[in-house]
């Protein structure tokens, strides 16, 4: 009896607490979906790093509007169907003051919709296909580089080298399919730089086993290879390519190649890889240092790309609410519509439907275990080793 | 027993009737999905619960509407209402086809021929990009219709259970439990059993084709992997395992159970939520195998009806 009373009154705290109307006090609450299991986790978490070290520098600045800012996150599964749900329950159940971008071009495309409906500002830091804010749609603004660009330096690099033919792989979802077949993207490139493509093929997202694949495309013998990836299968792409022995002169892999834990997996078989990034450690962008240590600080890792996004993304957004004075999805917007700014990330300056127009990739290669950037000429801090060797020498 | 439980249905059905005009967005999503569970779980149970022929891949049923939904909505533009129900003709379509041949294969090869089955229509469906788009998915024109589709969701949910009683109760149903008891000695007592499987099949596919419709009307954008997906089809046979297989009222049972359990613990606990559906399949499998009211069904000898 007594232990029923003492839970009851707990009980009726809690819903008081939580039905007190929001004093200037209470924290300010940003919502996301961040894929923790399934198989963007690798890539999720960083994301989620990125927002952890955004957040404590925010706060240690005094927050926004006066209060503390506060992350409410769920695992999203790598499922753009739970994505959907959880931006449904943050927004409505929650109830937090304003959202931010899950992981992947294929969750935000699907959870777009919902933040839509319910006039909510979306910066996305890590969705990059095109068509996602091609769509008519007003609250979704990008931060990186869009998907067609990942695989120019690659190309434009092993094509000022002499390569003359080209092959693509991606994984058959939203982004990796975007960024080799979209108009403009890889084919494309490598056609307009007098590459012929001989090989262009999907796999299923999950594939572990990609020897049948390899078989193709050593029959192929492209001088450039550029696969679409993710984490899981570039680690496995690559540890069976060096067992079917295909080397091509240049090879390279979207997303998930510039991660630390890659190279870890892979030792020398990385070696060599080129990889396109929408930021690296070293690149003289403001507060780049300062980042770069925290992180190191509190997760004992270099901060990929992914990270660095989700950082500047989530500082973005934050001070876009400070210059509109309010954390209302529409003044917000016209204050990011008009930003041009550079932040740790690099340059920012969204066009009219919020797609990132000056942001820049680069491209790094692999070199004695350190991502050394060979392109562009302006930005690199290193020479690309071309051709790679064979297998036996890395 | 009856005047108990006509007026306490009708009391629930009320009150998810008027919960959306009470609930926030979430709430209503999340009530959609139950719907969506409950069918998907009481039309498996049609098939494979009734008449023992485990179906591996009876989230085919759910793509196919999807797809077929998605695409008159698209390309078409018919109304979504209609276009769900298209996507259930197209399943039992799909159904007709496969099951025909199939449903004459005996044990393990009917099911993995299921499975076989949801592998290459998500193949098909990847590889004819020009229709579907591939790889990309397919995004709908923005609507708003979360509540008609809860209705509709509700709705299908009612009728796959009523539908689950009106042929536990009948003659039909009798036959079909016979088939799980023993296909030769039914086939002895002048039971048509190709023919009466065919029948249970297609009345399985049905639910899911409409509610694969709803999904993708609802989620405004699909797209092959997470539409023919098998972890679904694996949820719906534990919901109904749990429940009680072959029951009216077990894969409610068991949806809103393994639901609302999800709900709770899938978002702020994603590691031990996997781990968890995992020790829920082999308990029930090794400590309950009739599922809850399997086992209550024995112990106090409850009719057969619930």
């Amino acid at each position: 009896m007594h232990r029923n009373a003492a839970g009851a009154l707990i009980v009726v705290l809690a819903l008081v607490l939580s039905r007190l109307p929001g004093d200037a006090q209470a924290p300010l609450r940003i919502g996301a979906s961040i894929s923790l299991t399934g198989t963007y986790a690798s890539l999720g978490q960083m994301m989620k790093r990125g927002y952890d070290v955004c957040l404590k520098d925010v706060n240690a600045k005094g927050g926004a509007l006066g209060r503390k800012v506060e992350l409410v996150s769920y695992d999203d599964r790598s499922d753009p169907g739970t994505g959907v749900k959880l931006y449904e329950k943050l927004i409505t159940e929650d109830k937090v003051d304003g959202v931010i971008g899950p992981y992947s071009s294929a969750i935000t495309e699907a959870v777009a919709n919902v933040t839509e409906k319910y006039k909510k500002v979306m910066l996305t830091p890590l969705g990059a296909t095109s068509s996602i804010f091609k769509k008519g749609r007003r609250y979704v603004i990008g931060v990186i580089t869009p998907s067609e660009a990942y695989l120019e330096g690659l190309i434009d690099i092993a094509a000022r080298r002499g390569a003359k033919t080209a092959a693509f792989i991606y994984e058959d979802t939203l982004f990796p399919k975007s960024s080799v077949r979209d108009p403009g993207a890889a084919v494309d490139i490598a056609k307009k730089k007098g590459l012929q493509v001989t090989f262009v093929e999907a796999y299923p997202k999950g594939t572990t086993d990609f020897a049948a694949l390899i078989t193709k495309l050593k029959a192929a013998g492209p001088d450039v290879f550029g696969a679409a990836t993710y984490f899981d299968d570039a680690v496995a792409l690559t540890r069976q390519m060096k067992e079917l022995n295909f080397s091509p002169k240049a090879y390279g892999v979207t997303v998930g190649g510039d991660l630390p834990k890659f190279y870890e997996l892979l030792k020398q078989n990385a070696e060599y890889v080129y990889g396109p990034s929408q930021w690296e450690t070293g690149l003289p962008y403001p507060g780049e240092k300062e980042f770069v240590e925290a992180f190191r600080q509190q997760f004992k890792e270099d901060p990929s790309y992914h990270a660095a996004s989700s950082y500047s993304g989530c500082q973005i957004y934050v001070d876009a609410v400070r210059r509109a004075g309010s954390i209302d999805a529409d003044r917000v917007r016209e204050v990011l519509l008009k930003l041009e700014t550079r932040t740790t990330l690099g340059d920012f300056k969204v066009d009219q439907d919020g797609l990132q127009i000056a942001h820049k990739m680069v491209t790094f290669q692999w070199q004695d275990g350190k991502k050394i950037i060979v392109w562009p000429d302006e930005l690199a801090s290193g020479k690309p080793r071309y051709p790679t060797p064979a297998w036996t020498q890395r | 027993m009856r005047r108990v439980v006509l007026p306490a249905l009708a009391v629930v059905l009320a009150a998810l009737a008027v919960y959306p005009t009470v609930a926030s967005g979430y709430g209503v999503r999340a009530m959609l999905q139950l719907f969506m569970w409950v069918a998907l779980a009481g039309s498996w149970n049609l098939i494979s619960g009734l008449t023992g022929y485990v179906s591996f891949g009876h989230i085919a049923f759910f793509g196919a509407g999807a797809y077929a939904t998605a695409l008159a909505i698209a390309r078409w533009h018919w109304p979504w209402p209609v276009a769900a129900l298209a996507g259930g003709v197209a399943a039992c379509l799909l159904a007709l086809v496969i099951g025909y041949p199939c449903l004459r294969l005996k044990g393990p090869y009917f099911a993995i021929s299921m499975l076989g089955l949801n592998e290459v229509l998500r193949a098909l469906v990847s590889y004819f990009e020009g229709l579907t788009g591939g790889g990309s998915g397919l995004s709908l024109p923005t609507l708003e219709a979360t509540i008609p589709i809860y209705y509709a969701m509700g709705a299908v949910a009612v009728a796959v259970t009523a539908l689950a009683y009106a042929i536990i109760t009948s003659r039909f149903g009798l036959r079909l439990m016979t088939i799980r008891e023993d296909e030769v000695a039914a086939e002895a007592m002048g039971i048509d059993t190709a023919r009466h499987k065919l029948a249970a099949f297609l009345l399985s596919a049905a639910g899911p084709g409409i509610v694969g419709g709803l999904f993708a009307r609802d989620q405004g954008f699909i797209e092959p992997l997470s539409t023919f997906a098998l972890v679904m089809t694996i949820t719906m046979i534990v919901m109904v395992l749990f429940g009680g297989k072959g029951t009216v009222w077990g894969p409610v049972l068991g949806a809103v159970v393994l639901f609302v359990s999800q709900e709770l613990v899938w978002a702020r606990f994603p590691y031990v939520h996997q781990l968890l559906f995992g020790a829920i399949i082999v308990a029930v499998v090794l400590l309950m195998p009739r599922g809850v009211l399997g086992v209550l069904q024995q112990r106090y000898r409850l009719p057969r009806t619930i």
